[in-house]
């Protein structure tokens, strides 16, 4: 069991289809479920406080907004733990968590400089897209499993 | 502040999404309590959320696979169900999490499609269809284009 | 108005992910407002990103447009909405404005911007969302353009106490003081108004506070209004300078922060509040004149002596470097009244860059507050906005005078009750 990161880190598909081909998605749920179970000072919705953008120090400046360090203090702890990432290009339409295009080109750079294993794709627009993007995520997840063997 | 004392410490929770003509949200949820064990399963629009331990999920959520193993599609989420943090109904407004699952379940037909092919495939067909690269290429650089033309 | 609460729809970037938006809950509840979050379906923001044409990359900022869209094209009731995106992010700081201009030119809903960073707290947005959640709760009382009775207004800054005490629509006594002690220099301000305009206390027929200290002092006073100074403040200003009808723009300079406020009919439609350091605010020019060993009174005049300053090197987009540079011009032999004119200009051009991007500047623009009195700020903000700037009278006692003639609007209820009982 490889743990993989993935992009966007909300993805229903690729949480589904990296759990389903035998590996760990590593996603903002991770770290949300994280704040949600640790006691601490209440703070709804996310449980994140003031100290969560000082956590993002570590991956970005003082001077970068305080919604990017927050966001990287969720992702930047899940990106040193991945040993393989997916990455779907341009995820517009995934808010919130992934609502943040600074972060994401940010997260996006991480996990390209990183030295992991590393599968960039685009979302399917037809069936035979459908074919080609299942096939190539699980040709990636059986590589890994391979390499895990071998 | 007030200090904040979490609820279900040590669980997980999963959505289970289906997107098929054979099996609804509501067989999916039927399916899940019948199996539930006394682990919290609740009925959504799209099929159902499951929290419990991570075993007891997991158990659950591999006889739901079955039902349907092409058209069915299971996340992690980091709330308990029905969390007011999180409830449209205490919010106002659906939060932005979900517009993203309407977003890619609008693609969930292809990729059905897909994992039903790809279920088939032999090791070499795979690797055939997983040949064809998925990202359009960019759109050539006008500097680039410039220079192949000089070359030329 | 029934009780239900005030509803603000909030349309944020990033407010979760900073750690604040308990703190913006927390502060709407403080003022009985309830936050909401617009519902929206992912067909409507692909529609509205596209309609509104605003490229944007972040996908919760093409959120944020959708949301605002669906409130102004009437799909969603709102009675106020709260715009704030994180400090320094450039793209949400276009979407913010734009957003707001917007929101302010195709409906009457009232609106602030914000822009947050994780050390927003619930008091500093307090007093936003109390105004926003005012305009939205005391229409009617914010539409009243005569005073009527014998009204108190007492306004507790955080430099000064002013007292007003008006009578038929005529301000009959005025008192002012430094704020030390916040009750004993209200105490104080009163004592003076009353005796300036011969009336005693039990003739006061209604009281509103405002300011810093306005609810210990609404308290200690039983006031009959206990309101925010952005709405307070607009309010006197547009009464003082003739200006209800219509658009209007305010500023008011304080000593510790500043506000500027787009007033349409004698309400406020947007409204700015804060900056970023003390050297955009009057407490720069106490500092200055004290440098040049004048009374903060005898700047103005001093400032005026100069042609405007402008050529003197002064920056105080931060007070220490601001008065770093005051020392500097002083040492490289510039006169005094353009050292005094060149702070004024600093100072208003910080506003300028700060504030007044936040509103939409329409004339009259109308200054208030105790550094309206400073004519160099004045003639400086003019030159910035390329506009004759009104300074009305009295207009150092504006949140007093504002708070007075609020507070007249209870004047007949009380009248009626007396006789009853």
């Amino acid at each position: 069991m490889v743990k993989v990161f993935i992009y966007p880190a909300t993805s229903l598909m690729l949480s589904d289809l990296v759990a389903r081909y035998g590996h760990t998605p590593l996603g903002s749920a991770v770290s949300i479920r994280e704040h949600i179970q640790t006691p601490g000072f209440d703070s709804p919705p996310l449980q994140m406080t003031a100290e969560d953008p000082q956590k993002g120090l570590k991956w970005a400046a003082v001077e970068v907004p305080s919604g990017i360090r927050g966001r990287m203090s969720l992702y930047g702890p899940l990106v040193e733990e991945a040993e393989a990432a997916i990455i779907i290009d341009e995820p517009e339409l995934s808010f919130g968590c992934m609502g943040c295009a600074r972060t994401n080109e940010l997260l996006c750079f991480m996990l390209r400089e990183k030295d992991i294993p590393r599968l960039e794709l685009r979302y399917p627009a037809s069936r035979e897209e459908g074919v080609t993007f299942v096939a190539q995520i699980k040709k990636f997840l059986d590589d890994l499993k391979k390499e895990e063997t071998a | 502040m007030k200090p904040y004392i979490p609820e279900y410490v040590g669980t997980v929770t999963k959505y289970v999404f289906v997107d098929s003509p054979d099996t609804t949200p509501q067989d999916i949820a039927t399916a899940a309590y019948e199996v539930a064990q006394g682990v919290m399963v609740k009925e959504t629009c799209f099929g159902c959320q499951i929290t419990g331990s991570p075993e007891d999920v997991e158990r659950i959520v591999a006889h739901l696979r079955k039902l349907d193993p092409y058209r069915i599609f299971v996340k992690d989420r980091g709330f308990p169900p029905g969390d007011a943090r999180r409830c449209r109904a205490d919010l106002g407004g659906a939060r932005p999490g979900y517009l993203g699952h309407e977003f890619e379940m609008k693609m969930a037909r292809y990729i059905s499609y897909g994992l039903e092919a790809v279920d088939k495939m032999t090791a070499e067909e795979l690797e055939k269809a997983a040949g064809t690269p998925l990202p359009t290429e960019e759109p050539l650089d006008a500097d680039i284009v410039e220079q192949l033309f000089m070359e030329d | 108005m029934s009780d239900r609460p005030v509803r603000i729809a909030q349309i944020t970037c990033g407010a979760e992910y900073s750690g604040i938006q308990n703190e913006i809950t927390s502060a709407a509840a403080t003022v009985g407002a309830q936050m909401f979050y617009p519902d929206v379906a992912l067909k409507d923001v692909k529609t509205a990103y596209k309609e509104f044409g605003l490229p944007v990359k972040s996908p919760d900022l093409k959120l944020a447009i959708a949301r605002a869209k669906a409130i102004v094209e009437g799909r969603i009731e709102a009675d106020g909405i709260f715009i704030a995106s994180c400090f320094r992010c450039a793209e949400a700081a276009i979407v913010r404005n734009e957003l707001r201009r917007y929101i302010v030119e195709n409906s009457k809903i009232p609106v602030v911007s914000y822009s947050f960073n994780e050390r927003t707290s619930s008091s500093t947005l307090l007093t936003r969302l109390e105004a926003l959640s005012t305009i939205a709760k005391r229409r009617e009382l914010m539409a009243r353009e005569v005073q009527v009775g014998i009204t108190m207004g007492v306004d507790s800054g955080s430099s000064t106490t002013k007292c007003v005490i008006m009578k038929d629509n005529e301000i009959v006594g005025t008192g002012w003081k430094p704020t030390t002690e916040v009750l004993k220099s209200a105490d104080d301000v009163i004592a003076e108004a009353l005796a300036e305009s011969g009336l005693k206390m039990s003739d006061i027929e209604a009281i509103g506070t405002t300011g810093y200290g306005r609810f210990l002092i609404g308290k200690h006073l039983n006031a009959d209004l206990v309101q925010e100074e952005l709405t307070v403040n607009s309010k006197g200003a547009v009464y003082l300078a003739n200006a209800q009808k219509g658009f209007a723009t305010v500023i008011d300079i304080g000593g510790m922060d500043n506000k500027a406020i787009s007033v349409n009919d004698g309400i406020p439609g947007s409204f700015t509040m804060g900056g970023i350091c003390a050297g955009a605010s009057g407490r720069f020019l106490e500092m200055t004149s004290k440098r040049l060993g004048v009374d903060i009174t005898e700047l103005g005049a001093l400032s005026m002596k100069s042609a405007g300053g402008e050529d003197v090197p002064m920056n105080s987009y931060c007070i220490v470097f601001g008065t770093q540079s005051l020392v500097n011009a002083l040492a490289a032999g510039y006169k005094p009244e353009d050292v005094a004119a060149a702070s004024c200009h600093s100072v208003a051009q910080q506003v300028y860059e700060q504030q007044l991007q936040e509103v939409d500047i329409k004339e009259p623009v109308i200054m208030v507050g105790g550094s309206s009195l400073i004519q160099g700020l004045v003639r400086a903000m003019g030159r910035m906005l390329k506009t004759e700037v009104v300074v009305p009278h009295h207009s150092q006692y504006i949140g007093a005078v504002g708070a007075a003639l609020i507070a007249s609007g209870f004047v007949e209820k009380k009248r009626a009750e007396k006789k009853e009982a």
